[in-house]
């Protein structure tokens, strides 16, 4: 909100320069936002919270000014007015939407241009002007907080005020010559027959004042907070009125602010009033009395001050004090302020006025945390580290993606949780896989010529039941870039799965399986599932080449898995513990053998474990040949047989024993040739 | 035999100009230090000299010996260089060293893990809650109504997820960290001293500055005495490990639903230090009265001195109601700040976006 200093000036006095009011009223809670100099004036923009519509106005401002600065404080004078007994006809309908409505019928009046000084605070604070009657109703807005709204009397079809739902398939013109389609949520004023204003929010230009118009009617109203609100927000309008009807107004303020507006009305553009009505549920507000001990006042701030003292800043607000018996203030707070209802906020007021500066500061006692550190957290950040020590950079995308890139991903088949309000396809859909986010992270590093990427993200993709915590990763181009070496291995296969091997055997993880799998989003034979003791943790492959032309990226060999680390962790052998190193030498035996294409690796080591007795430790592969010299149809395979034992040396002849019944059940059950 | 050292001295020194090998060197050895060598001829000689002879012959020859030794042992020195020099060729040292593979956490990982650590080091320990929310933990039980204004600082993205508990209302994103008070504070009995990281969403158009996915990190404070005080003393301890000693700091009195008092925390600009203007511009246009000539308004402040970084207070009664605590029995202090804020003040990133690109060349300076 703006507020014009010069303005502010006419009810509290101050001889502080234009900052240092701005500071004082921006370490009370009134933020001053921005200060600049306007025709001789000062005009500070200030932001005021929503608990308090009170400030929503010069006299509000100059309130807290006068309490900020310890100065008194006056109100304008009103004429004294003497209003005719004789009423409007007014029809309150929705006595809940509007609990009290205030119309005064003003005759004969002069329509011109308002009077200068009026004009200069209104374009001080940027409001446009209109005439006399309209610029005095928006000054008074501005002065007390209490939106008004001039009708042309004449316009009013039987002279009648129904405030009422709309109906059905009404429509009006609003002042600002939009069409708008009403229903029975919204709170509109009608005449005898249509819709004249949208309740709170703005008058319909039918009925507007115009340089032709004779009689008045003007409006004065409590609207309820929350039905404006949802007007307002259902037709996409707000404006001065609304804004300050959905904070909510003063009741009492709504005859004061009538009684100002009539005055200026008759000052400035003659007439006379004939009617007037004040229509008012039996609505009150009363402010509780808050019963508050010094005591408990110094105990929350963990302050040491004076009962009087509080009391000082309380009478500075507005506040009704008495002292009670034991150090206890009973207080009322001023009937503007709606926000004060339990002690908590009248300690805020104390705080606020005593400066949050100027009160002490001290450590708290935290007592030995009861609660036990999140451990799934310090699991994935030992992920995290695991990852990121095998060259991969952590990335950041969003959770919500356009359902278009499960499309080009070939996931379409995923289910999403759809968004009800996105601002955009781009956020319809919460991601129910990483790879969208990664192949798009990748495909923005591509489009800038960074082409060797391994990329990893730990966040959260969202299935139907639930959010989940996830691992995903992805690899291509060339990586550990040596200028020794003359060409740079391209990435393939076993880098993906040499990664997740990794950080599952260093998480902890045993019996870790590979199987061939297929998804619609790999190269068919080049996917597999990995599974912990049988169950699946995840999955990785080669990104199949029509999606990757989906997100127009032109490298081939792009990798991608993706790991839940909630099964990963429920699988997790947190306790770790020593194994000793063994004592006794290896014995290595090279094989080499060719086999047919289809025959595995792990075919090989399921024989060599199922005949090597205690004594075979380990096999390692070596090398993987398709020469000249393997026969077509078949591959070579290179791998090492380690034989030791942890309770003593190896005989050489019972190593070349069992080493050759290996090598044999070899050739005799996968068909292979020893080379 | 009549020795003359000088002469011997001067010739040893031509001989030493000639010993380019170890050969050179121990030939040069056995002449003069050898079983035959001339030294022990010098000595053997002693015995045929005149008695006033015998001092000084003695004294020359033991002095040669030495020198002699001090020569050898240099020239070894120096062969062994050389040859060394020839074995091992010099490195071009000025060759880039070959990069072991490293990678890199996010920044805003890193900065989550530093605001978290500050915390963690006082006492706190870290929690976490789920993103998807129920408009009870993310609104009802934070003391904000779902038709007050005070909601539009917290617009919400509504999922097409129907509420298990709330009949005809919708499962949402969580706009802010702090529902996850409400499920610690439910399934815990204070004393509390937790901090919550996480993501948050609101639907905001994206832009420099805005984000509809962002991270905070939220902190409670919950035990029979907390005092406002704390909360000053507490925040003050944390912004000036993160930002340095020597950063000013204020409290402003604000509003929070979920918070009474409530508060803002602002920290000095590190840019301009805290004075609203940067000194030396040539196209000064916009100076208020109080800046010196020349100077120029701080864009990173908006020429205020002062850098808004974190929102806070005192735990407001209907919260600890919602979660079910015995009234007035406990007091409480909450906070919560925005980690891409954090990062953007620290490293001096401009752009919001930039956190959710990815570009390996902005991931790979941290």
């Amino acid at each position: 909100m703006k507020i014009s200093l010069n303005w502010l000036k006419d009810y509290v006095r101050f001889g502080i320069p234009a900052e240092r009011l701005a500071h004082a009223l921006t370490m009370a809670g009134l933020e001053v936002k921005k200060i600049s100099a306007v025709d001789g004036d000062t005009v500070f923009e200030l932001e005021i919270t929503p608990n308090r519509p009170d400030c929503l106005n010069m006299l509000g401002i100059a309130r807290e000014t006068a309490a900020v600065l310890n100065k008194r404080w006056k109100e304008p004078i009103v004429r004294g007015l003497k209003y005719p007994s004789k009423k409007c006809t007014i029809d309150v309908l929705d006595k809940k939407g509007c609990p009290r409505y205030i119309a005064t019928l003003i005759e004969d009046v002069q329509i011109a241009e308002a009077p200068r000084a009026i004009q200069r605070r209104l374009t001080a604070l940027g409001t446009r002007l209109i005439n006399n009657v309209v610029d005095i109703t928006n000054f008074c807005l501005i002065e007390t907080g209490q939106p008004l709204h001039a009708f042309d009397y004449d316009k009013l079809a039987g002279g009648k005020i129904v405030v009422r739902r709309a109906k059905e398939g009404e429509r009006i013109i609003t002042l600002d010559e939009v069409e708008r389609p009403l229903d029975p949520s919204i709170l509109v004023i009608a005449d005898a027959e249509k819709p004249v204003a949208i309740a709170g929010v703005m008058g319909g230009k039918e009925t507007e004042v115009e340089g032709n118009t004779k009689n008045i009617l003007l409006e004065s109203a409590y609207f309820d907070p929350v039905l404006i609100r949802r007007a307002s927000r259902k037709l996409g309008l707000s404006s001065d009125s609304s804004y300050r009807f959905e904070r909510g107004v003063d009741y009492d303020t709504v005859k004061t602010g009538m009684d100002r507006a009539v005055s200026l009305i008759l000052d400035c553009a003659q007439g006379r009033v004939v009617r007037r009505s004040d229509v008012a549920a039996a609505f009150r507000r009363t402010r509780p009395a808050v019963p508050l001990s010094v005591e408990r006042i110094n105990a929350f701030l963990g302050a040491d001050e004076s009962a009087s003292r509080y009391k000082q800043i309380l009478k500075r607000l507005g506040f009704s004090v008495a002292m009670a018996a034991g150090g206890v203030l009973k207080l009322k707070a001023p009937p503007f302020r709606a926000d004060i209802r339990q002690d908590v906020d009248v300690i805020e007021e104390i705080a606020r006025i005593s400066g949050y500066d100027r009160l002490p500061s001290s450590l708290p006692l935290i007592q030995a945390a009861p609660i036990q550190a999140d451990a799934k957290r310090e699991f994935r950040r030992t992920i995290s580290d695991l990852v990121v020590a095998q060259g991969f950079y952590e990335v950041v995308t969003y959770a919500m993606i356009n359902p278009e890139s499960l499309v080009r991903s070939r996931q379409a088949d995923l289910e999403g949780i759809k968004v009800r309000n996105p601002l955009s396809q781009d956020q319809a859909v919460l991601r129910p896989s990483l790879l969208p986010s990664l192949l798009s992270a990748a495909a923005f590093n591509i489009n800038r010529d960074q082409k060797n990427l391994k990329l990893f993200e730990i966040g959260k993709i969202y299935l139907p039941l639930g959010e989940q915590d996830v691992l995903g990763l992805v690899i291509m181009g060339q990586h550990g870039r040596d200028w020794r070496r003359q060409e740079n291995s391209e990435t393939d296969f076993y880098d993906i799965k040499g990664a997740v091997e990794h950080l599952l055997s260093r998480g902890g993880l045993k019996d870790v399986q590979f199987e061939r799998s297929d998804y619609a989003w790999f190269e068919k034979g080049q996917g597999a599932c990995v599974s912990v003791e049988g169950s699946s943790v995840g999955m990785l492959g080669k990104v199949e080449e029509g999606v990757l032309a989906n997100w127009d990226i032109k490298q081939k060999n792009v990798y991608f898995a993706q790991l839940d680390l909630e099964r990963i962790w429920s699988h997790c052998a947190l306790k770790q513990s020593y194994r000793p190193v063994c004592e006794y030498p290896a014995v290595i035996r090279d094989v080499s053998l060719a086999v047919k294409r289809d025959i595995d690796f792990q075919q090989v080591k399921e024989i060599a474990f199922r005949l090597g007795e205690e004594i075979l430790s380990s096999v390692q592969f070596r090398e993987e040949y398709l020469g000249e010299k393997i026969p077509s149809g078949c591959r070579g395979m290179v791998f090492s047989l380690i034989y030791q034992s942890s309770e003593r040396t190896l005989r050489e002849d019972e190593v070349n024993a069992l080493h050759g019944s290996i090598v044999q059940a070899c050739i005799f059950e996968l068909g292979a040739i020893q080379r | 035999m009549n020795w003359n050292f000088q002469e011997i001295q001067e010739r040893v020194e031509e001989e030493t100009q000639g010993i380019l090998s170890a050969q050179d060197l121990e030939a040069f050895r056995i002449k003069y230090l050898g079983r035959k060598g001339m030294i022990q001829e010098i000595f053997a000689s002693l015995a045929g000299l005149p008695d006033e002879q015998k001092p000084l012959v003695g004294k020359g020859a033991n002095e040669l010996r030495s020198r002699i030794t001090a020569v050898i042992e240099k020239k070894k020195t120096e062969i062994r260089e050389k040859e060394n020099q020839a074995r091992h060729p010099l490195m071009d040292i000025t060759l880039p060293g070959v990069a072991p593979l490293a990678g890199h956490r996010h920044i805003l990982t890193q900065t989550i893990d530093e605001i978290c650590g500050v915390f963690e080091r006082l006492g706190f320990t870290v929690q976490e809650g789920p993103e998807i929310e129920t408009e009870f933990n993310n609104f009802t039980a934070l003391n904000i109504a779902v038709d007050h204004p005070s909601r539009d600082a917290f617009d919400t993205f509504y999922l097409d997820k129907p509420d298990p508990k709330n009949k005809g209302r919708y499962l949402l994103l969580r706009s802010h960290t702090s529902p996850a008070q409400i499920r610690i504070m439910q399934k815990h009995k204070p004393p509390l001293a937790v901090v919550v990281p996480g993501r948050v969403y609101r639907p905001d158009a994206v832009d420099a500055s805005h984000s509809f996915m962002f991270h905070q990190v939220e902190g409670l404070l919950v035990d029979r005495h907390v005092k406002f005080s704390d909360l000053k003393g507490l925040l003050t301890v944390f912004c000036k490990r993160l930002f340095g000693d020597k950063i000013k700091m204020r409290f402003r009195p604000h509003f929070f639903p979920f918070t009474e008092p409530s508060a803002e925390v602002d920290i000095s600009c590190y840019i301009c230090d805290g004075k609203g203007w940067l000194v030396h511009s040539p196209s000064a246009k916009m100076s208020l009265p109080r800046d010196p000539k020349g100077s120029k308004g701080c864009s990173v402040c908006g020429r205020k001195g002062w850098l808004e970084i974190m929102g806070c207070g005192m735990v407001h009664p209907h919260v600890f109601e919602a979660a079910g605590y015995p009234q007035n029995r406990y007091t409480g202090l909450a906070f919560g700040l925005g980690v891409e804020r954090i990062a953007m003040l620290k490293y001096g990133v401009q752009d919001i976006r930039i956190f959710f690109e990815n570009d390996v060349r902005f991931l790979e300076q941290f």
